[in-house]
């Protein structure tokens, strides 16, 4: 997203003002509806059957309902992770690594170190959070100090990231079996599920908590505020005396942090140990989520929610009527490629759309579209 | 047992021949291409759909080559007229890829993982009359099958169209300063397409031969980030083809080894899957470290690379 994207809000009817953020996401949503039931059609399934299976599958009733919330933790977590990036104008999309590599560590305190039940879930999490940071550093030292692109350290990151804790969690450190896996966790570690139906557990808290503090940090102190004008302008930023390295430093670091305290909540609440390869790409699924929520730590819960229970509901459509449950994801990605267009919808409000072809904003956009320079 | 690994390095660096040869196109262009392995896997898809369905090799490397183009230029399209940010435009056509292949395996092809059938034809090894008894080497380049030799081939095709065309020149100029390429009158927007297209091209030939090349068989997402691997070998060898193509099969030989050695001792295969990546973000230091010093360091944070 370019930082033409996050026009200031210009005086208006309060109404419009309220309606303008949602306005990209419900078009991005209906969009992919559409071309969903066409793809649902077109394999010769009624889209509206599958479609209501799918909502019900995700949302109707305590057991489905708690499987979508349990699909909505980890999905909180990348995306806040994704999102606290994007809104400092940072592209963070190694959330997958990062959380991979918490989710190492938690499993790695889990079992190893022998703690009293009240300091050993914080200490896992910690653990987490700071395996999740030091997997965000190696981006962010790299972007901030030698102006290496971001997005492919990142990139290269992830792999990385799954074949290393491959290695430990298949030779290392596995725990004995034909499982490729760490021991599970002491029960000291466990973070307490409160469903029968599901995973769901305290985990959800923590995100929650998680959501609020950035909402609360980007709301009301000098750093939040100091990110979103990085995120507008970097450059107005530095000449305005904000410390753009460090905090471009700090914001990935907790980016990082926060996605690896979502590979926590995986081991601590759901799985009880360190599984090989457990993450079906919640990092980047966090992308969709982030940009979905426009980058808000309040949106994010929305639109994790929306995720979580369509992924809880794919389950159910995948049992019930022929269709894959990766009709889900087609439409995830479907969002996120509408959301990345920058589609005027001035028209909605009644302004004309400003001209693609003004020259003024052709340098400044060709630089963002094509995301790099040559490297050397 | 050299030899044996030899031989399946140069086919398994096939696939990352293909997809380096394309993504190396848009990267000359100035677009990084992250999309390549969507590409890939619906060309691969497309691939065996077709060649089960009309038990034809030729018409199934078409259809793959075919939906990656459309693919290709959708992500086109919304990079360069709707203005998309490549790269989150690039990961979204990727996993929208795997999810619709994913998807339409098990609703065109009822199946949940794993497609394959007898039905479909497969490629025949070429003995090539001559090489075929020199000692050493003729073991390794005879008997691969047509798409192999295709992929080394085009190494110096795309070489010579970059490097003494007048489209390569301005692809390469287009790269370097697009503004002076539009000053020129370049029509950049169309010349970054048509590289786009190419890098469809390409990609699609790397799935067909995922797919339909050694073994007749599809599974959902297997590319298994060969479009990223190919990825690192562009960005290894800074976009020049040879070298390019040298790193691509360099990181398949470690592939290879990755599937061959721990058999025999008892070596993790991550460790040497790690090797492509581990040595592009060590290559993207060093560049970086290179780049800061020579620069002349002004106070500003320059933000957008």
């Amino acid at each position: 997203m370019s930082t033409e994207a996050i026009a200031p809000p210009r005086p208006g009817p309060p109404l419009r003002a309220l309606l303008r953020p949602v306005v990209g996401p419900l078009v991005a949503i209906v969009i992919a509806t559409l071309v969903g039931a066409a793809l649902v059609a077109a394999l010769g399934q009624n889209p509206i059957e599958v479609y209501s299976t799918l909502i019900e599958g995700g949302i109707v009733g305590w057991p489905n309902l708690s499987v979508a919330l349990q699909m909505t933790t980890p999905l909180i977590f990348t995306g806040l992770a994704v999102a606290v990036s994007f809104h400092a104008g940072l592209w963070n999309i190694g959330a997958e690594g990062q959380m991979l590599v918490g989710a190492l560590a938690a499993g790695i305190v889990g079992y190893a170190v022998p703690l009293p039940p009240v300091l050993h879930v914080p200490a896992c999490l910690i653990a987490a959070a700071f395996g999740g940071l030091l997997w965000a550093s190696v981006p962010a030292l790299l972007r901030v100090y030698l102006n290496v692109n971001e997005l492919v350290i990142c990139l290269m990151m992830n792999p990385i990231a799954l074949l290393a804790t491959g290695f430990v969690a298949t030779h290392a450190l596995k725990a004995p079996g034909p499982t490729n896996k760490l021991p599970d966790i002491l029960d000291s570690a466990v973070l307490p599920n409160f469903s029968l139906f599901s995973q769901l557990n305290a985990g959800i808290f923590i995100a929650l908590a998680c959501c609020v503090a950035v909402a609360i940090v980007n709301a009301m102190t000098v750093r939040g505020f100091e990110w979103r004008i990085m995120g507008l302008s970097p450059r107005f930023a530095y000449y305005g005396g904000v410390n753009v390295r460090r905090n471009a430093v700090a914001v990935m670091l907790i980016s990082g942090a926060i996605a690896g305290l979502g590979g926590a909540e995986q081991v601590l609440g759901v799985y009880k140990a360190f599984y090989d390869n457990f993450s079906p790409g919640y990092g980047f699924d966090g992308i969709a989520v982030a940009m979905l929520a426009n980058s808000n730590p309040i949106g994010v819960l929305f639109a994790a929610f929306l995720f979580g229970a369509l992924s809880a509901g794919s389950g159910v459509l995948q049992m019930m009527t022929g269709v894959s449950k990766y009709l889900v994801q087609v439409l995830q990605f479907i969002i996120v490629l509408v959301l990345a267009a920058q589609f005027s919808f001035a028209w909605l409000f009644g302004r004309k759309p400003a001209k693609p072809s003004a020259r003024v904003s052709v340098a400044r956009s060709v630089e963002e579209r094509t995301g790099t320079e040559k490297v050397g | 047992m050299i030899s044996e690994i030899a031989f399946s390095a140069i086919r398994i660096s096939t696939p990352l021949i293909f997809a380096a040869l394309g993504g190396l196109l848009t990267f000359q262009a100035g677009i990084l291409n992250i999309a390549l392995d969507g590409f890939m896997i619906v060309a691969a898809f497309a691939s065996i759909g077709v060649a089960f369905a009309t038990e034809s090799l030729l018409l199934g490397v078409l259809a793959g080559v075919a939906s990656s183009m459309v693919l290709a230029a959708l992500l086109a399209l919304f990079n360069l007229r709707f203005r998309a940010h490549i790269f989150i435009a690039g990961i979204a056509v990727t996993f929208m890829a795997y999810g619709l292949t994913a998807l339409l395996l098990k609703g065109v092809l009822n199946e949940e993982g794993v497609f394959s059938s007898d039905r479909i034809p497969t490629f025949a090894p070429i003995d090539i009359p001559v090489i075929r008894d020199i000692p050493v080497i003729g073991a390794l380049i005879s008997g691969h099958t047509l798409l192999v030799y295709i992929a080394y081939l085009c190494v110096p095709v795309v070489a010579w169209c970059l490097y003494r065309t007048r489209w390569g020149l301005r692809v390469r100029v287009v790269g370097e300063a697009e503004d002076a390429a539009a000053a020129a009158g370049v029509n950049v927007e169309r010349l970054k397409f048509e590289t786009m297209l190419l890098s469809g091209l390409f990609c699609g030939l790397a799935g067909a031969y995922l797919s339909l090349g050694y073994v007749s068989l599809f599974a959902k997402q297997m590319t298994n980030e060969r479009g990223l691997i190919a990825l690192a070998a562009i960005f290894f060898a800074k976009g020049n083809p040879y070298w390019t193509a040298a790193v691509a099969l360099l990181f398949g030989t470690a592939t290879a080894l990755s599937i061959r050695l721990p058999q025999l001792t008892g070596l993790a295969p991550q460790l040497l899957q790690l090797i492509p990546y581990v040595v592009t973000v060590l290559s993207l230091i060093i560049v970086g470290i290179r780049n800061t010093r020579a620069r002349h360091r002004h106070g500003v944070w320059r933000f957008e690379i």
